[in-house]
This record gives structure tokens, sequence and C-alpha cells, in this order.
């Protein structure tokens, strides 16, 4: 049931990526993470699968209609670039590799040393930081493209 | 089983990498951001369930908020860029054009 689940996602995106008019493309994106949603709520995780069906997946159909209505029923036509989907094939399969190489090895020690695991008592401190440099991130983003903008509006006039 | 199930969200996760790196309009780059955000849920979400790292669940929670905002934040630059530069590529802010 997972893999015609996953299998199902994985189509929709791909469809999603491919599809030239902008709405059955954003329709084609919402239907992939409901499925994930369906998938999370297989796996027994029932509100995180909730959650991303009814917030996750409503919020992101309502921004994503709204940058619809900037782009037009159909997308513009760029230049393809084979050379990024090789590159991000060559990822998955190295990806894929070092994982399924390392995969024994985690189940291994995840059913010797099993242990009740206590929410962010441990790592706590390590989350921070990681959040804290996203939000930085995010930070600068912003203000470096409000910059850009401000530098082409003052060219344009 | 479990192998299986991570492969897909390698997959997916390699999906928007080349979504986000082809470049093309803001809206496929928003939905290849979602992709490689999600590919993260998913990660997380199996190995809570089949290995037991139940405080994954969480950061999932957490992972599901940062990508609402990120969406939210990014489509109002999207839409600042739009009405100032008249732009629907993020390449042409810089003054590349494709095609």
């Amino acid at each position: 049931m997972n893999i015609i689940l996953l299998s199902l996602a994985l189509l929709l995106a791909i469809s999603s990526l491919l599809i030239k008019k902008s709405v059955p493309a954003m329709i084609s994106f919402v239907l992939m993470m409901f499925v994930l949603g369906l998938y999370y709520i297989n796996l027994d995780a029932k509100l995180l699968g909730l959650f991303q069906i009814f917030i996750y997946t409503g919020g992101i159909m309502v921004l994503m209609l709204f940058g619809v209505t900037i782009i037009g029923l159909e997308f513009p036509h760029y230049k393809k670039k084979p050379l990024n989907a090789v590159a991000a094939f060559a990822f998955f399969v190295l990806i894929t590799t070092l994982f399924l190489r390392g995969a024994d090895k985690l189940q291994h020690i995840t059913t010797t040393n099993l242990q009740e695991s206590t929410l962010f008592s441990a790592s706590y401190s390590d989350y921070v930081i990681i959040f804290a440099l996203i939000a930085s991130s995010i930070l600068y983003t912003t203000v470096k493209m409000s910059a850009v903008l401000k530098r082409k509006n003052r060219v344009k006039k | 089983m479990f192998e299986i199930e991570i492969v897909f969200s390698f997959a997916l996760f390699a999906l928007g990498l080349y979504g986000v790196s082809s470049g093309r309009d803001f809206l496929r780059i928003f939905f290849s951001l979602e992709m490689l955000l999600n590919a993260v849920i998913m990660i997380l979400a199996t190995t809570a369930h089949y290995l037991g790292f139940t405080q994954n669940i969480v950061l999932a929670y957490m992972v599901m908020v940062l990508a609402t905002l990120e969406a939210a934040a990014g489509l109002l630059i999207f839409a600042a860029a739009n009405k100032v530069a008249k732009v629907l590529n993020p390449d042409a802010l810089q003054g590349e054009e494709n095609d």
C-alpha cells in the first residue's frame, strides 16, 4: 500500500513539473501532497497526516493560487537544461548508494540498542542552532532581494 | 520495505533539486522547494515509524511550519519582483534573460 502511494506521489510530482499549464500543474502538486498525507496516516502518524492534508496542503494551495493569478494560465517557455537533470540523477544515485550501504548498520543499531526516546532532552540546543541558521538565511535573502528590487526600480525610473 | 520508502523520498528530493536548479519561473521553483521539504518530512516520518526515532515527528512538524512560512515569504517576494521588475524568472533580476 505504501509503495503504491509513494509511486503515485512521485508520478504526480513529475507531472507537476512537466505540465505546461499552470492550473493542472498546481492541482497535480496539491494531489501529491494529499497522497503524502495519506501515506503518513498509513504510517500511524495520524496527526501528521491530517496536519499535512488540512493545514499544509490547504495553505500551500491558496498561496499557489495567488501565484497562478500572476503567472497566468500557461507557464512561460524557457530553454531546457538537461545538465541539471543529469546532475540531479547523479545525486540520487550517489545518495541511494550511500544509504543502502549503511542501511543494515542502521537497522542493527536500532534493534539492538532501542531506548525510550526523550523529546528534545539531548539535542534541543542543536535544533535551535539549525533553525537559527535557517531563519537568518531567510532574513538575509529577504533583505538582499528587497535591495535588488529597489536598485532595479531606481534604474527603471 | 523501509529502504524502498527512503529511496522514494530520495527520488522526490532529486526531483525537487532538478526543479530548483533548472530555475525557470517562480511558481515551479516553489513547487520544487516544497518537494525538497516534503522529501525531508517523508524521511523523518518513515524513520520515526520503522526505526523508532519518535522525536523525528516533532522535527517533521517544525519543518512543515517552516515550509509554509517559506512559501508565504517567497510568494510575497515573487509578487514584489513581478510588480517592480515585471519578471517571472529570478534569473532576469540579475539581468540575465532566458530566451
